[in-house]
């Protein structure tokens, strides 16, 4: 499930980590999702550096898989909020760090490293979160 | 002290205590709120039951676009060219969400779209209507025959009085901002420049559902009253009791300081709001 970027999504990539690493800009933290594309969903898999559990949106942050000659790229997926997330049965301690996941997910319409979760499954046990209520 | 001395002395004594009691007596004396009785607490048991977790019915973007259809507000031609605009910048993907700054969504708009559960409490003489998101996403609305005031400071929430009608809380709201935003969603609305009256009308229509019917008239912006509802379903379920949720955390990262204590730094943010995480792995450079 290990979906490999076209090189123009790579250049992008590229551009968007050198030009975007370092802004930190104005707020927006309480951003829309209209920036991912909701038409082309995409799906890797990797290993969780981090869950960031805060308001308003949560953040699970992922190392893709990568060849071993390569450096992992960390990816952050956002989804809702701790609450919300809550009631569709997700604790701030689903994701370990450390754990193998599968993460679907609408890409950035800019190519960047990021997206919004479709659903998460932690490859060890097969257990699958996904952001509508339980 | 001579004679005259001492006349003067007494007459300026009697000046100086007769000017503040002369201004306290032109102030009207301080409206106290009544202690609540323990009849008033019994009488809270015989109205609706309002009590528990709200969350707001969130129709997914095509359900939403059929309302809007069914329902469009009656925009004035100046917000309506904008709220064009908002939508066509959307379908893009260049969103840009009017609530970024974090600030409350305020009234109406709070009822209308928020995605954010909310809890009710009812206490004697008021109502609190208690947000997820922020601890200042809070309505409080009076039910002890109070008027508003005669000229309110302008709030985020404005100032709600509310009466009930049979089973239906009648809610009248003025003194909103002229910045609140009226809006249809998060990023498609505009400010409704003052001089906004909201009347709600709110019922149980189901055991577990609320319905809120709002009718709007922003004279600035609508070019009529607006009427227009929002379903919100309770849940009794503990683990979807209200949690924290303060909306400018995102904007930090929680790290340690050079003294080992536990911080919040600005976090790093692309342009559009997610955040960019600074990649510092462990055993090797950083990219």
């Amino acid at each position: 499930m290990n979906h490999r970027p076209n090189p123009f999504v790579a250049r992008s990539l590229t551009i968007a980590a050198l030009g975007l690493a370092l802004l930190a800009g104005p707020a927006r933290a309480h951003h829309s999702f209209a920036m991912f594309d909701n038409d082309h969903p995409g799906a890797l898999t990797g290993v969780v550096k981090q869950v960031i559990w805060s308001n308003p949106h949560i953040a699970l942050l992922v190392y893709r898989d990568a060849k071993p000659s390569e450096t992992p790229e960390l990816w952050t997926f956002e989804s809702g909020s701790p609450g919300n997330l809550t009631r569709a049965g997700w604790t701030s301690r689903s994701f370990q760090p450390g754990d193998r996941v599968m993460v679907q997910y609408l890409p950035l319409r800019d190519g960047g490293d990021a997206g919004q979760i479709v659903k998460a499954t932690v490859l060890a046990t097969g257990k699958v979160y996904g952001t509508g209520e339980k | 002290m001579t004679p005259v001395m001492g006349a003067l002395l007494r007459l300026w004594a009697a000046a100086a205590l007769a000017v503040p009691m002369m201004a306290a007596a032109q102030d009207a004396p301080p409206v106290i709120n009544p202690p609540p009785t323990a009849k008033d607490w019994a009488a809270i048991g015989k109205l609706p039951d309002w009590s528990g977790v709200w969350i707001p019915d969130t129709p997914d973007p095509r359900e939403m676009a059929r309302r809007t259809k069914a329902n469009p507000a009656p925009w004035t031609e100046k917000a309506a060219a904008r709220i064009a605009k908002q939508n066509e910048d959307r379908k893009a993907g260049r969103p840009d969400n009017i609530f970024a700054n974090c600030l409350p969504e305020g009234m109406p708009t709070w009822m209308m779209i928020s995605n954010n559960a909310m809890e009710i409490a009812m206490v004697p003489g008021r109502i609190y209507f208690l947000g997820e998101s922020d601890g200042n996403r809070l309505r409080r609305i009076y039910t002890d025959g109070r008027p508003h005031p005669a000229e309110p400071d302008p709030t985020f929430h404005g100032d709600s009085i509310g009466h009930w009608e049979g089973d239906t809380l009648v809610v009248d709201t003025i003194g909103i901002l002229p910045q609140v935003w009226l809006a249809t969603g998060e990023a498609s609305g505009v400010p409704n420049d003052g001089d906004m009256h909201v009347v709600e009308r709110i019922r149980l229509t189901g055991p577990d559902a609320l319905t809120d019917t709002l009718t709007i008239t922003a004279p600035h912006v609508l070019t009529r009253p607006w009427t227009t509802t929002r379903l919100f379903n309770r849940s009794r379920r503990r683990d979807y009791d209200i949690v924290e949720g303060v909306c400018l955390q995102e904007n930090f990262t929680a790290e340690t300081d050079e003294t080992g204590d536990a911080v919040f730094k600005p976090q790093a943010m692309r342009d559009d709001g997610i955040r960019k995480p600074v990649d510092k792995p462990t055993g090797g450079e950083a990219r």
